[in-house]
């Protein structure tokens, strides 16, 4: 079942509501893969990162070693930040007095805390990411945060290429504009007064703004590309069969669907076993009204249960173990 | 009246007369440029300025190739001090 869609995609993402076992269901979709000869990237963008939880290890920004075939990550956009702003502020020195190098670190330090600039950045950092582990990795799996952040992240790469997108357009308008004015000759009186005068160096810092432009929406046009590409991408909701959780996976497909995200299956986590006894058996049969519910809303939807374990799935041994199941 | 001066005279009265035609659109399109670089301005410092912006990571990133024209801009805009407190060009 998540063995044969992690075999014929290269990446996954696995959402849903928090709680429900997405950390858990994503490392045993890679591990199963990994089981059967694949190189498995597992990225973390939760920023209440629990892959080390899971797998009783620390597991920083950069890809460590799991176990034979899967390396593992957890993207910390605060650390995109910084490295982000470092640069900005040190290129903005460059250009600057000393004497005003306070002003710009401060203009620099308030930025880090506006609004999107942890999405901004993982966004960022999931591209690149994408982009380096493509032809590494046979898989890559994505365990994201609690469904709306992830709704939001996956309708971001649009937003942001449109975004890009318009500031260019009004860019090669301003250019025409300078092009008219340097063709119908000087004129003193504003040509010092514009961002895209007629002077050398004005056209080269235009260049650079272009630049840097063109750079944004190559990056976001191509992630856009790469999570609507149905053939290599897909989007997995893991659920528990309760009421909260059936009625987040629905509205979660829906913010998906309107994104454009192709939603392969719904995996139902921690199902009550059917011979555990009484009290077992009433759940079941309590979990079998939600499950109802959620398959009159979404009919179309593949659905795989996952029963309830014993014992905690931490470590790379019980992590094997649920990867059994997947097969 | 020699032949020379005649036609420096000429000459002189053309470009006169292509000043006084070109000058009005050549103004109009430096103008329209400089709507479109305040407009500009405005997106890069947007967050600064209170105004939210979806993409201040990004625009930040382009604060290096405006922050000279800062001054000039907040004046023009009609603002007689620097708006952000953090930014004292004047």
């Amino acid at each position: 079942m998540l063995l044969d869609l992690a075999q014929s995609k290269k990446i996954l993402f696995f959402g849903g509501k928090g709680g429900v076992g997405k950390t858990t269901i994503s490392s045993a979709t890679a591990i199963a893969r990994a089981n059967v000869g694949g190189k498995v990237l597992l990225v973390s963008t939760d920023p209440a990162h629990n892959l080390g939880h899971l797998f009783d290890r620390p597991i920083g920004s950069q890809p460590v070693r799991i176990t034979a075939g899967l390396d593992a990550l957890e993207l910390d956009p605060g650390e995109t930040i910084e490295k982000h702003l470092k640069e900005i502020s040190s290129s903005l020195h460059k250009m600057m007095p000393p004497n005003l190098y306070g002003e710009v670190d401060k203009h620099v330090a308030l930025s880090r805390d506006a609004p999107g600039m942890h999405e901004a950045a993982l966004l960022e950092r999931m591209a690149d990411v994408i982009e380096e582990g493509y032809d590494d990795y046979d898989l890559i799996v994505f365990d994201t945060a609690p469904s709306g952040h992830t709704a939001r992240l996956m309708v971001l790469p649009e937003m942001m290429s449109a975004w890009t997108e318009g500031l260019i357009k009004r860019r090669e308008k301003a250019d025409r504009f300078a092009e008219f004015v340097r063709e119908l000759g000087q004129d003193s009186s504003m040509e010092d007064k514009t961002i895209g005068g007629a002077t050398s160096k004005e056209q080269e810092r235009e260049s650079k703004i272009r630049q840097i432009l063109l750079r944004r929406r190559h990056k976001f046009t191509h992630l856009r590309e790469r999570i609507a590409n149905e053939d290599e991408t897909s989007f997995i909701i893991v659920l528990a069969a309760e009421r909260l959780p059936v009625l987040e996976t629905i509205e979660l497909h829906d913010q998906l669907m309107k994104a454009n995200v192709s939603i392969s299956c719904l995996v139902v986590n921690k199902r009550a076993p059917s011979d555990s006894g009484d009290f077992m058996e009433e759940r079941r049969i309590q979990e079998e009204v939600h499950l109802k519910t959620l398959s009159e809303s979404l009919p179309e939807s593949e659905r795989h249960d996952i029963y309830l374990q014993p014992h905690d799935v931490v470590g790379i041994a019980a992590v094997e173990q649920l990867a059994k199941q997947l097969q | 009246m020699t032949k020379k001066q005649k036609e420096s005279l000429l000459k002189r009265i053309e470009k006169g007369l292509y000043e006084y035609y070109v000058t009005p659109y050549r103004r109009s399109f430096a103008r329209a440029q400089r709507d479109e670089d305040d407009l500009f301005m405005l997106l890069v410092f947007a967050e600064s300025m209170g105004l939210p912006n979806p993409a201040a990571y990004y625009t930040l990133e382009l604060l290096p190739l405006v922050y000279d024209r800062f001054h000039e801009w907040h004046k023009r805009m009609g603002m007689e001090r620097s708006p952000l407190d953090h930014i004292g060009c004047c």
